[in-house]
């Protein structure tokens, strides 16, 4: 599925690429300009943590005079009054002016690198509008946008995630060359899709993908051989065989007691013993029955 | 400086990679000492080193220094370092009237809300003086050490400008002057991260922007003479591989030096 999300054509559409520190989001982000670069569209990007050499690094150079980096990097606040673009200026009547300016044939690919510092300078809500506007503009293809989702509350991520038509997730696999990316797609038909796969960036930022499926039974039979038979390697015996289980079986146990047993133990045997009282002169020997009152 | 260190990291004075954004953290622990390390690093180096020194005063950071072999006063005196003092330049801050233009890189103690713009300045500016010296000796690449960041936090600093201040730093340190930055940040216990605008938050922040992590830890197992803790060395946006495993090593911190070692491998268990 992130292969089609990738080749994907689908107008209006914006993708959300999730990260966290644990696993960076810009190798796929990079394969996403990539991509589009190749197709032959043109892609503005909005950079706002990485500079124009970071980004263009490993891109297609053919293509590259089709990438507009619209610099926010070295000062993304004004603080220097150096930048070509600073975060309050991500207003759609704003971008749009700047597309319509470089006039292309198609409407281009938008790139927010990354959404996480303009979620950090402006309301959430506010953000969400702008970009529902340019999405439903036409002036724009897909937005696609990169996202730290450990840096914000989990109720700000929710308000992006809905507005997005794909979110992809990136999270490490326990593996040197792959990660996991988990994509949910929503058609327009209002119906979800989710799928996991495992995802390699090559250098060139060519996108590399890997079902999850085989390497989920591959990851099952690696769990089998784990549960194997703890009992198997021991230098003592610890199974019976059918004779010694009926052998087994045979023997009573002391303390559990068998019909035999109860019975030999309470038979009464001749001469056993009996209790001879001769009272003496001296002993209170009392008349009445001690137990009289009590109704036996 | 502590070879060891260089060791693992593959760095010396002669030779080390420039434009890079090293964050030290620490929980529960002390990882000051590896802001010791790569102070007398690069002033060995013959970089220029604008120093932030939030938490401790000059003359502390001068004896550890004189323990590693580096006279932080000479360097100081010939442009080599830049000191600030944040202990002693508070109270001028605070006492000082606002317009005063002396105290503005410490505006954040007035006003917490309006950002770190002033300290930013003050950075900037003093790396950007490198080689215009009467004695014409100029510097190295320029490198910023801040001890520590999060202690911003309590003077009332938000964790969105904190990280603003420092990916400024980092682009005009790391991209256009081709230096380096060495920050320091103290992390509070882990399940105390329910709280969003803590030193955890800033923490996850700064490891999305750095490229080298280092994280020092006590041992999980408690208190031991022989080993003061362990830490996690996370090579970030390597590029060529997806997932950058972390490395683990223990450590001993001695009088003038500390020792790295693998786990299981301190002369206490061998």
């Amino acid at each position: 599925m992130l292969l089609d999300v990738l080749q994907g054509a689908e107008p209006g559409g914006f993708i959300l690429i999730q990260d966290t520190v644990k696993c960076t989001g810009r190798g796929i982000l990079k394969c996403f300009i990539n991509a589009a670069l190749k197709r032959g569209e043109d892609v503005h990007v909005l950079g706002f943590e990485a500079s124009e050499t970071e980004v263009c690094a490993g891109l297609d150079r053919s293509c590259v005079q089709k990438l507009h980096f619209h610099k926010g990097f070295p000062d993304p606040l004004g603080w220097m009054c150096r930048s070509s673009f600073t975060v309050d200026q991500l207003t759609s009547q704003h971008i749009t002016k700047l597309i319509k300016d470089s006039q292309h044939a198609k409407a281009p690919v938008l790139v927010i690198d990354s959404l996480s510092l303009v979620l950090r300078h402006h309301d959430p809500v506010v953000i969400s509008q702008r970009l529902q506007v340019l999405r439903k503009g036409g002036d724009i293809k897909t937005i696609i946008s990169l996202l730290h989702s450990d840096l914000h509350l989990h109720g700000v991520v929710g308000i992006v995630s809905q507005l997005a038509s794909t979110v992809i997730s990136v999270a490490p696999a326990n593996n040197e060359h792959h990660a996991v990316a988990t994509t949910t797609r929503r058609s327009k038909s209002g119906k979800v899709m989710q799928e996991e796969e495992y995802f390699n960036v090559s250098e060139d930022m060519t996108l590399s993908v890997q079902a999850k499926l085989r390497q989920h039974g591959h990851v099952q039979k690696e769990q089998k051989v784990a549960e194997a038979d703890p009992a198997s390697n021991l230098t003592f015996n610890l199974r019976l065989s059918e004779e010694e289980r009926k052998a087994k079986e045979k023997l009573a146990l002391p303390f559990v007691f068998s019909k035999e047993k109860k019975s030999a133990l309470l038979r009464p045997t001749p001469g056993s013993g009996r209790i001879m009282y001769e009272p003496d002169a001296n002993d209170d020997f009392d008349e009445e029955d001690p137990d009289d009152d009590l109704d036996v | 400086m502590f070879p060891e260190l260089n060791n693992i990291l593959n760095s010396t004075p002669d030779s080390f990679k420039s434009s890079d954004f090293i964050l030290v953290s620490d929980r529960q622990a002390d990882a000051s000492f590896l802001i010791h390390h790569y102070l007398s690093f690069y002033l060995r180096a013959g970089c220029k080193v604008c120093f932030l020194g939030l938490v401790q005063s000059f003359s502390h950071y001068s004896a550890v220094g004189q323990r590693l072999g580096v006279s932080l006063a000479q360097a100081r005196e010939k442009g080599q370092l830049v000191f600030l003092e944040g202990l002693k330049d508070s109270i001028g801050a605070i006492l000082q009237e606002e317009s005063s233009q002396g105290t503005q890189h410490l505006s954040y103690l007035r006003s917490p809300g309006a950002g770190l713009k002033g300290l930013f300045r003050f950075v900037e500016s003093s790396v950007r003086q490198n080689g215009d010296h009467d004695d014409g000796e100029s510097w190295g690449p320029p490198v910023l050490l801040i001890d520590d960041l999060s202690v911003l936090l309590s003077l009332g600093v938000t964790v969105g400008a904190i990280l603003d201040f420092t990916l400024y730093c980092q682009a005009t340190m790391c991209t256009e002057l081709q230096g380096n930055m060495v920050i320091l940040v103290r992390c509070e216990e882990e399940d105390a991260d329910d709280d969003e605008e803590g030193a955890n938050l800033l923490q996850r922040g700064l490891v999305h922007q750095c490229n080298l992590a280092l994280h020092v830890e006590g041992l999980p197992t408690g208190y031991c003479r022989d080993i003061h803790g362990q830490m996690q060395v996370w090579w970030r946006q390597s590029g060529e591989t997806m997932y950058n495993p972390r490395k683990t090593f223990h450590f001993k911190v001695h009088d003038k030096g500390a020792s790295f070692f693998a786990r299981g491998t301190s002369s206490a268990v061998l």
